[in-house]
């Protein structure tokens, strides 16, 4: 890293609360080494009347409302990401995101953000406020070595029911067929699948569905044991788990590729394979989403250089992020490109590639990326609840739904009753 | 009368040339100044806001302007709110199973601590030591330990045919948090009753030595009461500890499974920094005060009226 980028890339604060800098001040949740310093470097070359100040923020409840209270309280924040759908409906909402939309309509580049049928951006009281920049379609991850050892074929399409039967025939007495299932009702139902009119959509039977099966694969020993999963920590940590070979099938996103890649920090000896995700009743949406949204600080004085930045990222910028997983929104990346980012300097050590070409780079999964987000932080913490009650085996799933559901209900009730 | 009068001028002297260096009562001030600016800032004010936020509706991001009074509207919500009474009845479980065995099981080590044993020292410095570890390492250990599969705890029980779920299991996540909070507050408690059994008036013991007094009735007649203050003192500031309980469960549990762990503290957490509610969650801090309030003074004026009595 150049001195030149050193400065370019801070940790923890900067701005201040005082007098604005001249640099453009940029918060996001990615370490800079992941990909946004290269971002950074990138534009500064380009642009170079802008300095660019990056400044990492730990994506997690504390570092959300480090990031709220600095906008709030007039920290010196010019861009932002936003990563929960749940602070993106507060952002938005409450005056903390410009409106972008007359940018975004002036610009033939970008249209694709004014399309609400497969949204790409946050759009509040028919204002663009939020741009993502990324897309994280998820697959599932076989590894290679146990997949062979088994006898098992790699699917180039299944079903829900065939998912079950291939953790099953993978299942051994030493390893777990597969982490976790996918999130039925989303494949079934798509975008906003939580909410149906002025009510909740648990009443769907594909939730109950997805709650039984996790639980009859929990309970027959093909998926991990749920009481583990809570004991360990492991949805943190699912990928110690994958390279430490205790489940052959992982259903994840692109953001895991990382640790795999890197044998040295991450040791491993198998090659993984793709597959993309099953269907259910025919129904094939994506669990994954259009996601890291790029907003722009109303307060900001240098609308035109953090205008220049986010348009930047968007089209030509966002190439280093693939280090991460971070596919960029619009596709503007060759496949050799995705390639060596997402997949490290020797992809043909670690990954399949035919299976990766497959099933990342010429499939077009459905994302289902949510913009109704009513009460969505009560809701996300419902079915967390409700589901690791069923899955350690303590509620039906008939009732863990219907606790989901009234919880929901009454949640998307209180909110749309507060001005 | 000479001597008066140069007194009388002496003092004279001294009160005028007092007033003349005399640092006027700004620099009191100043000598308490970065202290008081700590309280003021990260105490006072947040005390004051609370009282405020909690009669209205706020969701932080919607700043100042954003503020929204709604009279009674928090507290009428909260008295219908089953999340808050779950939470309540938790935070009652905890606090009244595990404060009084923390204070019971300190007063014994204590006692014990106080006899000549070898090694006295470092055993006192051994018992002490989980109240001064950091919370993540205390966590992660009994994390590692209560593992319901691999842990050292299950592994021991197992001869008894006993396996509990512990923190993976919604009946055992609370006894697991109990036991942990017994663990770091035992030797706090011993090394506080040691400090008070050195106090303890020797004469009485010898006196009850040549009366023929047994170690019950000795303990029951002077040393209990000696202790009384030193226990009210316990109770009180654990009492407010546990009823704040919050770094081990967020740590470990995060409330969970399902809500089995969401005491109060941590239900009002969720409640501002995950639903941002801080309107709400201002309200509950307040209602919470005033019953950890209410408990202290009910323990207090207690304890207090026995130690009269004896």
């Amino acid at each position: 890293m150049g001195a030149g980028l050193a400065a370019a890339v801070v940790p923890g604060c900067s701005g201040g609360g005082g007098g604005r800098s001249e640099a453009l001040q940029v918060w996001g949740g990615v370490p800079a080494a992941s990909g946004p310093a290269d971002v950074v470097k990138a534009f500064q070359q380009k642009f170079p009347q802008y300095k660019v100040e990056y400044t990492r923020f730990v994506n997690d409840d504390r570092g959300n409302l480090k990031l709220d209270t600095a906008l709030q309280g007039g920290v010196d924040i010019d861009v932002y990401f936003t990563y929960s759908q749940g602070a993106m409906a507060l952002r938005a909402g409450s005056g903390l995101a410009a409106d972008l939309t007359d940018r975004v309509r002036a610009d033939p580049e970008l249209q694709v953000y004014l399309d609400t049928e497969k949204p790409r951006s946050y759009i509040d009281n028919g204002k663009v406020k939020a741009l993502a920049t990324a897309r994280e379609p998820f697959f599932v991850l076989f590894n290679e070595k146990l997949r062979q050892r088994a006898g098992v074929e790699l699917p180039h399409a299944w079903t829900i029911d065939e998912f079950r039967a291939t953790a099953r025939k993978l299942t051994t007495d030493k390893t777990v067929g597969v982490y976790t299932v996918p999130d039925v009702a989303r494949i079934a139902l798509g975008p906003n699948y939580w909410y149906a009119g002025d009510r909740s959509n648990f009443g769907d039977p594909h939730f109950e569905q997805g709650f039984r099966l996790g639980r009859e694969m929990i309970a027959d020993g093909t998926a991990f044991p749920w009481t583990e999963v809570l004991s360990r920590h492991l949805d943190a940590y699912q990928q110690n788990a994958f390279l430490g070979e205790e489940f052959h099938l992982w259903s994840t996103a692109p953001f895991n590729l990382r640790y795999l890649y890197d044998a040295k920090k991450y040791p491993h000896d198998f090659k993984v394979a793709f597959a993309p995700s099953p269907t259910v009743d025919g129904k094939d949406w994506n669990g994954g989403s259009f996601s890291n949204f790029i907003m722009i600080n109303p307060k900001s004085p240098k609308f035109e250089a953090a205008w220049a930045f986010v348009k930047f990222w968007l089209t030509e910028g966002a190439t280093p992020m693939l280090k991460g997983g971070k596919m960029p929104a619009l596709g503007n990346v060759t496949d050799d490109q995705i390639v060596s980012g997402m997949l490290g300097k020797e992809p043909e050590k670690y990954f399949d590639l035919d299976s990766f070409r497959r099933v990342v780079l010429t499939s077009e999964p459905k994302l289902a990326t949510d913009t109704r987000l009513t009460g969505f932080p009560e809701i996300t913490l419902a079915v967390k609840q409700q589901r690791d009650l069923c899955w350690i085996g303590e509620k039906d799933p008939g009732a863990a739904i219907r606790e989901v559901r009234r919880l929901a209900d009454a949640a998307i009730a209180r909110n749309e009753r507060r001005p | 009368m000479a001597t008066a009068t140069l007194v009388s001028a002496g003092t004279k002297a001294r009160v005028e040339q007092g007033r003349g260096i005399r640092p006027s009562g700004w620099t009191g001030f100043l000598f308490i100044a970065p202290n008081l600016l700590g309280v003021i800032a990260f105490t006072l004010i947040p005390l004051i806001s609370v009282l405020v936020l909690a009669f209205t509706d706020w969701n932080l991001v919607s700043g100042i302007g954003g503020i929204t009074f709604n009279g009674l509207g928090n507290f009428v919500a909260i008295a219908r709110d089953p999340g808050f009474w779950h939470a309540i009845g938790l935070t009652l479980v905890y606090v009244v199973v595990s404060v009084p065995l923390t204070v019971i099981l300190g007063l014994g080590l204590g006692i014990a601590l106080n006899r000549p044993l070898p090694g006295r020292a470092v055993l006192r410095a051994i018992f002490f030591l989980p109240y001064i570890v950091n919370v993540v390492a205390v966590g992660m250990t009994w994390l590692m330990l209560m593992n319901p599969k691999a842990g050292l705890v299950n592994q021991v029980l197992d001869v008894f045919g006993i396996r509990p779920g512990w923190f993976a299991s919604s009946h055992w996540a609370l006894p697991a948090l109990i036991v942990m909070a017994i663990w770091g507050g035992v030797g706090y408690c011993s090394l506080i009753y040691l400090s008070a059994l050195q106090d303890a008036p020797r004469q009485l013991y010898e006196a009850a030595d040549i009366d023929g007094a047994s170690a019950w009735a000795k303990f029951r007649v002077i040393t209990w009461p000696s202790l009384l203050p030193t226990t009210i003192f316990l109770l009180v500031t654990l009492i407010i500890g546990a009823s704040q309980g919050f770094g081990l469960i967020a740590l470990i549990t995060a409330g969970g499974p399902g809500d089995a762990t969401t005491t109060i503290s941590y239900y009002m957490y969720q409640t501002g920094f995950q639903f941002y509610r801080f309107g709400y969650a201002s309200a509950i801090g307040l209602v919470t005060f005033v019953g950890v309030l209410v408990l202290t003074l009910f323990t207090w004026r207690a304890q207090r009226g026995r130690a009269l009595n004896d």
